[in-house]
């Protein structure tokens, strides 16, 4: 099933380094940092209240950190593009393998694993082996049924792939903090939206 | 020279080396990432507000199916957050209050859990022997500030008797605001969302070394108009925060 | 060559921003640069018509979720460009991008097919497009078709757009797609275009 993601060739990233390559010498050298504890903190500061101001409301705290996220994710995107210069990706595959080698990296400075492609290659999935949002939480009994704590994630995903003219429905399928083995984010792709692509690309 | 400065490195140097070191050493994310999602906390209060007084009409089987709905659709109910800080200004006191609050109380969270953290990272410029109030603001001032804004409070002035100033020359999280020299009331009144924040820290830290009785500390931030900017050789003004801190202190 | 006047259009092709860097030249009101945007707008959709099919058909993959047919080896790759640095004239960092210079590496252009460039006896106007569908336009005093020229253009523009993600986008007031009041968007853009 999870073929075909390394096979695509790494020559596009704007210069003769690998994805990865260029990826970590962003993060390691153009990256003003900041603790990621204290980022786990604040998210963690931020999902509570919602929390509370929704008296427990699961369904709701999600939608809300999908908004917020989508929200982020819009303007994000001309950051990524801007310190990238990344050109477009002629398949999903490779679209998966900038999310992970590069957005990831850059902003989170995790890679997760690309895998679990459905048979007609239009989704995946990214295997969080490790989440800055969610370290040390541990979710109390009645939110780990409903909460997705991380649904930001998508929302960030859902908005920038949308400003690239990618319609795509993003959503957490499992979460190590719900007790499964795995932090599993789905990105399944609906439509390429042809007719916002900027003439001159087509 | 510097051959002969290393040997006379001081105790406390080397502490704060070592503890620098240790900062560096620790997991890191992108600090555009943090500011993002502290400044898109204020649209989300707005929003956040805006359910919750939907809700109040919409009881019973109405809510059940929105819920449903939600679940199908995400982006249902989606408010670019602009527009969310437009009806920011469009509501009612009682109403911004409220998010005023909410974004206070992150910044309380916040503020608890972060002393911990900076007490348990062994910060040899913290010594707990006798932390008085005044050590307390030092401490908001320096390690606080730099931990979550990354840089120090500029100046810091008390009375010596509860109440203190304290200057930020330039508030990170506004920074990229755009505000034109001639700012309009509508648009200072913008920024005090964006204040709430640090308050909510402010009153976090001092809750969690011993200032917790309610109402003990009043925090209040206002925007000042930066008269460095102009003494300054650089183009790029910068926006100066000064928060008021009282706190009640029974001695 | 100096830089006259500095555009960004956006996805629709209108007009959100226009800066006129020379004081005393000749300049257009506002009106004819509304047009002029909505003309550009227009051609670069054009542009893209018009290239030869051949040309096109290169690097056309199972182009299956992606929607660029641009082959990896079709992107004209724009060289670095090392005379504008991220950095202002002391040091200081132009927005959130560190290092002496953010970029050392040639990138690929996105402009695939579409407009460049167009030289007329008075100027050379240069574009560069984005993957969300804005439009960064530069105008230079002087006329040129030199690839060094153009490649400088394409890294200020690149650049411009770096400061646009930061000050623009990152301002949370700013609505998209509307006309840019940022002014730190203006100041920064200042800074790089004097060190030209």
């Amino acid at each position: 099933m999870s073929a075909s993601t390394n096979s695509v060739p790494n020559s596009s990233t704007g210069s003769k380094k690998s994805l990865k390559a260029f990826s970590d010498d962003i993060w390691k050298n153009k990256t003003a940092k900041i603790n990621a504890e204290l980022f786990t903190l604040t998210y963690g500061s931020i999902v509570s209240q919602l929390c509370t101001d929704y008296e427990r409301d699961f369904v709701k705290v999600n939608n809300q950190l999908f908004l917020m996220g989508y929200n982020i994710g819009m303007r994000l995107i001309e950051d990524f593009l801007a310190r990238t210069a990344l050109p477009r990706c002629e398949s999903l595959a490779k679209t998966s393998e900038v999310v992970s080698k590069c957005a990831f990296k850059i902003f989170l400075n995790v890679t997760p694993q690309v895998g679990n492609w459905s048979s007609s290659q239009d989704a995946f999935s990214l295997f969080l082996d490790e989440n800055p949002l969610s370290d040390f939480v541990e979710l109390p009994m009645d939110a780990a049924k409903e909460l997705w704590y991380s649904n930001i994630l998508c929302g960030v995903l859902k908005g920038a792939l949308e400003m690239v003219q990618m319609d795509c429905d993003v959503f957490f399928t499992s979460d190590v903090l719900k007790g499964d083995q795995t932090t599993e984010l789905r990105v399944k792709l609906n439509r390429v939206l042809k007719d916002e692509i900027p003439a001159g690309e087509d | 020279m510097n051959s002969n400065q290393k040997p006379e490195m001081t105790e406390h140097q080397k502490q704060q080396l070592q503890f620098q070191l240790f900062q560096e050493s620790l997991p890191k994310v992108n600090e555009i990432v943090y500011r993002m999602l502290l400044n898109e906390t204020i649209p989300m209060a707005v929003s956040v507000q805006n359910r919750l007084s939907d809700n109040s009409d919409t009881q019973g089987t109405l809510g059940q199916e929105l819920e449903e709905k939600l679940v199908l659709d995400p982006l249902k109910g989606h408010v670019p957050s602009h527009k969310l800080l437009q009806q920011y200004l469009a509501s009612e006191s009682d109403q911004q209050a409220k998010i005023d609050n909410r974004l206070n109380q992150i910044g309380f969270s916040l503020g608890q859990k972060l002393s911990q953290l900076l007490i348990f990272s062994n910060n040899p410029s913290l010594s707990f022997r006798d932390m008085d109030l005044l050590a307390v603001m030092k401490f908001v001032c320096r390690d606080v500030w730099r931990q979550v804004f990354g840089k120090q409070i500029d100046n810091l002035k008390t009375n010596h008797r509860g109440t203190f100033y304290l200057l930020d020359n330039n508030y990170k999280p506004v920074e990229s605001l755009a505000l034109d020299d001639d700012k309009s009331l509508e648009e200072k009144a913008l920024i005090d969302p964006y204040l709430q924040f640090p308050c909510g820290v402010i009153r976090g830290v001092l809750d969690s070394l011993g200032f917790k009785e309610e109402g003990a500390v009043i925090c209040t931030a206002t925007l000042v108009d930066n008269a460095e900017s102009s003494k300054s050789k650089s183009p790029i003004s910068s926006r100066a925060v000064i928060f008021n801190v009282q706190v009640a202190v029974e001695n | 060559m100096a830089i006259q006047t500095i555009l960004v259009i956006n996805k629709s092709g209108g007009l959100v921003y226009q800066r006129d860097f020379v004081p005393n030249a000749p300049r257009l009101s506002s009106n004819e640069y509304l047009i002029l945007a909505g003309t550009l707008q227009g051609i670069v959709a054009i542009a893209s018509q018009i290239t030869p099919k051949s040309l096109q058909l290169d690097g056309k993959s199972s182009a299956r979720g992606g929607s660029e047919p641009m082959g990896n080896n079709s992107a004209p790759l724009v060289p670095y460009m090392g005379t504008l640095g991220a950095t202002t004239a002391n040091g200081a960092p132009l927005g959130s991008f560190l290092g002496p210079d953010y970029f050392n590496d040639a990138f690929a252009s996105w402009n695939g097919r579409g407009l460049k460039h167009v030289t007329t006896d008075q100027n050379s106007l240069f574009v560069y497009h984005t993957l969300t569908g804005i439009k960064f336009v530069a105008v230079s005093t002087q006329p040129t078709t030199n690839a060094m020229a153009v490649a400088v253009a394409e890294n200020l523009l690149r650049k411009t757009y770096c400061l646009y993600a930061d000050y623009v986008m990152k301002n949370p007031f700013y609505e998209p797609e509307m006309p840019i009041k940022c002014e730190l968007f203006d100041q920064h853009l200042g800074t790089l275009v004097k060190q030209l």
